[in-house]
């Protein structure tokens, strides 16, 4: 797990990073794991708690939170966006796929 | 210094850290004259009882081990059980079957019959006259210290926003993990919220013959979902979640399960199922919590933990979810959430969120939990424990009711 004053990243694997101060459309924060270097340029307003993508997804691409997968993209997302049930959909319990 | 609490040593060697007389009504029409009898006299706790005409077996079976794991509660000092006739009703909840099952711990069990008594009004003094004995007796029991193999802890994470996973689920984690290390006992629950996630918690079930019991659960759970051809995201993760920045029902799931720690799982047990070894386990039960504190309670557990998030509730001083659903098993709010703690410092007990504002570490705030767990342990309130409300009962049945 990552975590810096911004935000929180649970694993290596992860395409978002979750949100621990409410952030405002032109921060940027910089993620510096050790590993390597990452800016992010913040796109949109941002609540406490919610994600943000921390690189560019691709409608259908599989979205990952503590390494694992936690739903796929419905739409393009650009690095710095806020993800969420707007742009975002899970893949269990659907009823509603079989109908 | 050893972990330590101090509980009261019951017949058959379990400790309790309460001591209710409990009062139970074998039949349904008997709640109103359990009722009075536990207003009568205090540090009394009654289980109302659902009924049980025109349930299916499994859900009588339901029926039968609540009442028998609440008298079995090691909370639960003494039972008083209040009935027509011996015989009567269906073969798992007879009343003198209940009081047998109750009687193997060797606490004290008084049965009262309605025909034996001689009517109601005679029924209802006799009640309050053998109640009062019972809590004289109990009042005389003295604490003594025990260590954390003697509790057992079973944990709900409600109300999840995304500090859930992250801060506030972990924490706990960290003690469950204790807890079990000492020899003590866990569980958690809350099969829906294990969609998603299922493939991580089969990596430490004891065997494989458990790990089919969790898929199996969990399959059962999902396909009930798709049965009534909704889209499970209307129903969970629910309104709160969203609001709190939770997505999808994976993402919940996948930080629910963090609360329960990373111990092996022994094994999956039923709802309302009594533990009876050692280690963590997994009841297959839904998320509710008026039901499954009751539960909990009917398996054993001493202290029930609601570990919330909260983002998604408004308002500020908002009332609790489930005061005492645990019956004789108190309740204590603990959150990950600081916003949430400032909001509700009346009935919040635990806030872990110092955690994201780094003001203490992961490990720092655990041991401060284990600490005040201990304090509960020992006799002092949870914030629920200083409201006189009984939750109305809920019990997870699942019908069909014919």
């Amino acid at each position: 797990m990552y975590s810096q004053k911004e935000l929180v990243v649970m694993s290596v694997k992860d395409n978002v990073g979750i949100i621990k101060e409410a952030m405002k459309k032109g921060r940027e924060i910089l993620i510096a794991d050790g590993e390597s270097e990452n800016m992010i340029n913040v796109r949109e307003d941002i609540p406490f708690g919610f994600k943000i993508a921390i690189q560019d997804i691709k409608r259908n691409d599989i979205v990952y939170k503590y390494g694992e997968p936690i739903g796929i993209a419905s739409m393009d997302i650009k690095k710095g966006t806020m993800v969420h049930v707007h742009n975002m959909e899970g893949f269990r319990g659907r009823g509603d796929l079989n109908v | 210094m050893k972990d330590q609490f101090l509980g009261y040593k019951r017949e058959n060697g379990v400790v309790g850290i309460r001591n209710y007389v409990l009062i139970i009504p074998a039949l349904r029409q008997y709640n109103m004259l359990a009722h009075k009898i536990s207003d009568m006299v205090p540090d009394t706790k009654v289980l109302i009882s659902l009924g049980e005409l025109g349930r299916p077996r499994e859900d009588r079976l339901v029926l039968q081990r609540t009442m028998v794991g609440l008298g079995m509660n090691p909370n639960t000092a003494s039972v008083l059980i209040i009935g027509s006739e011996k015989g009567a009703g269906y073969e798992e909840l007879k009343i003198e079957k209940i009081c047998r099952e109750i009687s193997k711990s060797g606490k004290r069990v008084e049965m009262l019959l309605l025909t034996e008594e001689g009517g109601m009004y005679d029924l209802l003094g006799k009640g309050i006259k053998v109640a009062r004995d019972m809590v004289l007796e109990a009042s005389r029991a003295v604490r003594e210290p025990f260590g954390l193999e003697h509790l057992t802890l079973g944990v709900k994470c409600g109300m999840s926003d995304s500090t859930s996973g992250i801060c506030g689920n972990p924490t706990v984690g960290r003690v469950f993990d204790k807890l079990v290390q000492a020899g003590g006992r866990a569980v958690f629950s809350e099969t829906t919220e294990v969609i998603g996630a299922e493939h991580v918690l089969v990596r430490r079930a004891k065997n494989e013959a458990v790990a089919q019991k969790i898929l199996k659960a969990v399959e059962a759970t999902e396909q009930k979902a798709k049965s009534i051809g909704q889209d499970i995201r209307e129903i969970n993760p629910i309104p709160e979640n969203i609001a709190g920045g939770l997505t999808t029902l994976e993402e919940k799931s996948l930080g629910a399960i963090v609360k329960a720690g990373t111990s092996t799982i022994e094994d999956v047990i039923a709802y309302a199922e009594r533990i009876e070894k050692p280690g963590l386990y997994f009841m297959d039960a839904w998320m509710s919590s008026l039901s499954l504190p009751t539960g909990y309670a009917a398996s054993g557990v001493h202290l029930f933990l609601y570990q919330m998030g909260g983002a998604g509730v408004p308002g500020m001083n908002f009332p609790l979810p489930a005061v005492s659903s645990g019956i004789v098993t108190p309740i204590m709010y603990l959150t990950g959430n600081y916003n949430t703690y400032e909001r509700a410092r009346d009935n919040m007990d635990f806030n872990s969120g110092t955690i994201l504002q780094d003001m203490e570490t992961p490990q720092e705030a655990s041991a401060r939990l284990l600490d005040m767990i201990l304090q509960i342990a020992s006799g002092a309130k949870t914030k629920a424990e200083t409201f006189n409300y009984q939750d109305p009962v809920e019990l997870y049945f699942q019908g069909p009711n014919l």
